[in-house]
């Protein structure tokens, strides 16, 4: 049983409804600090939406607690810019900052270190967003979410539209932030093979909670089962 | 110089950079057509305004504040279908506006004029504008942040307010500039400005800064070429900005 300083967020009976849909009915779990933790389940199943209950984006029921004072950082599944929106890699980072139109040197000497941390150089900072590549947009939003040096990162599925060697970068990466800055680490993946490779604690849900515990105890083909129905699971293996 | 000219020139460059600071959000969040007709919403409040002796300046600015209110309910509050509702209940607006406007001043109300305005109106009206522009440039980061990723803005704490924000900003620049250019072409003057800088510029701030410039400078031009050729000031204004806009086009980044 851990002490209560070591948690640094915990949910209990958390129920999200829309429409009177239930999408979330009665979660609960608690993270320590520096753990990396995966959330999984089927299509559907309300990953997202715990995500944006734990942001406070959408109204729920029952209690979730931040430790006091944490900071977040959110790298969102979605992320798509309209074509005619006109703004720079280095406009969207100044988002974030007090001063949008004249940002000082301290700024951008951090701009280019968090840039660098993704792997890319600081000549990106001056190009459109919208003219990114999908795995170059993916590592602008991690440096983004890392740009106010979170506590938390909550990452919604890293790989999606991504491919296979940016997805291992964006994994090393995940380890990186977590051995150099001790970032604790909420992950919704659909890939079983990273989990099992990257994560310490995983957390299964199909609206309400199936398990949870460490990945070689909790991924067995019962439990997927459970989770996923029969037989579906190893497509997630095979991958 | 005659002041008439003097006075529309002021009212020109000043409503111009604040239309052309605001359009270029208004036109990001699509609300280019919203917008427009919300600018018909001001004629039922001159009609009013002109009944009770009043300054129609203030019955636009009580109506289209109002307005505003309502486009961000809908659009922020509702699952209706926004578009449709915004079109009907503002074409009404136009419909009710037209009856009760006064014949003599249909005119006027609809596609402006060279203004006669009492010295201490025109500073009000000069400053307001003025003020209002620099507003949008200092909340133009939180407008572009919820443009660009509603989900993120929200995380970080910038709500749906500025939204609404955004909203009242514009209306309140519709009512400044309806003496110069009219109610039913003031949406014009919003919006041109910004499509002339989106064809120019890559980056926000640049767009934001070309869309300002643009919107004083065709309003100031097209009010001295009417005020030559004895044109109407608004509709100069629009056929001015659409010239500006074909050209841009040439030079489109992108």
């Amino acid at each position: 049983m851990e002490s209560n300083s070591d948690i640094v967020l915990r949910v209990e009976n958390l129920s999200v409804s829309f429409d009177k849909e239930t999408i979330l009915d009665n979660i609960s779990f608690a993270v320590n600090k520096n753990d990396a933790v995966a959330i999984i389940g089927p299509n559907g199943a309300g990953k997202t939406v715990l995500f944006r209950a734990l942001l406070g984006l959408v109204p729920y029921r029952g209690s979730i607690v931040w430790e006091s004072g944490v900071r977040i950082g959110y790298v969102p599944q979605k992320f798509s810019v309209h074509h005619e929106v006109p703004m720079t890699v280095k406009e969207f980072f100044l988002l974030q900052r007090r001063n949008f139109w004249y940002p000082d040197k301290e700024t951008l000497n951090h701009l280019n270190h968090e840039l660098a941390l993704v792997g890319l150089s600081e000549s990106i900072l001056q190009r459109p967003i919208v003219e990114l590549s999908g795995g170059q947009l993916q590592r602008i939003l991690v440096a983004w979410a890392m740009l106010n040096h979170p506590d938390v990162l909550l990452f919604d599925e890293p790989t999606s539209g991504i491919d296979v060697g940016a997805e291992e970068t964006i994994y090393h990466l995940i380890h990186k932030l977590q051995d150099e800055r001790g970032v604790t680490i909420l992950l919704i993946s659909h890939d079983l093979n990273i989990i099992y490779r990257h994560v310490k604690r995983v957390i299964c849900i199909n609206k309400e909670m199936k398990c949870h515990g460490a990945p070689r105890d909790v991924l067995n083909p019962q439990d997927l089962a459970s989770l996923y129905g029969e037989g579906a699971y190893y497509h997630h293996l095979e991958k | 110089m005659e002041s008439t000219l003097l006075q529309a020139l002021f009212v020109a460059a000043s409503v111009g950079i604040a239309s052309g600071s605001i359009g270029a959000f208004v036109v990001l969040e699509h609300l280019a057509l919203a917008g427009d007709a919300l600018s018909h919403v001001a004629l039922p409040g001159i009609a009013l305004a002109i009944a009770y002796g009043i300054d129609p300046f203030f019955g636009a600015l009580v109506f289209l504040v109002i307005a505003s209110f309502v486009v961000w309910y809908l659009r922020t509050k509702t699952n209706l279908p926004t578009d449709a509702l915004i079109g009907i209940l503002f074409t009404a607006s136009l419909a009710v506006g037209i009856l009760t406007i006064p014949d003599y001043e249909i005119i006027e109300s609809l596609f402006g004029g060279f203004p006669e305005l009492p010295p201490l109106f025109l500073v009000f009206i000069v400053a307001l504008a003025t003020g209002f522009a620099f507003l949008t440039f200092l909340f133009a980061k939180q407008f572009a942040f919820r443009n660009i990723s509603r989900e993120l803005a929200q995380a970080s704490g910038i709500g749906e307010r500025y939204e609404l924000l955004l909203l009242v900003l514009f209306a309140v620049v519709v009512a400044l500039g309806i003496k110069l250019v009219g109610t039913l072409l003031m949406g014009a003057l919003v919006i041109i400005p910004a499509l002339v800088a989106r064809n120019l510029t890559r980056s926000m701030r640049g767009y934001i800064v070309v869309s300002t410039v643009f919107g004083g400078l065709i309003a100031v031009f097209a009010v001295f070429v009417a005020n030559i050729y004895h044109f109407l000031p608004g509709p100069t204004i629009v056929l001015f900005g659409i010239g500006c806009f074909a050209i841009s086009l040439l030079f489109r980044k992108n």
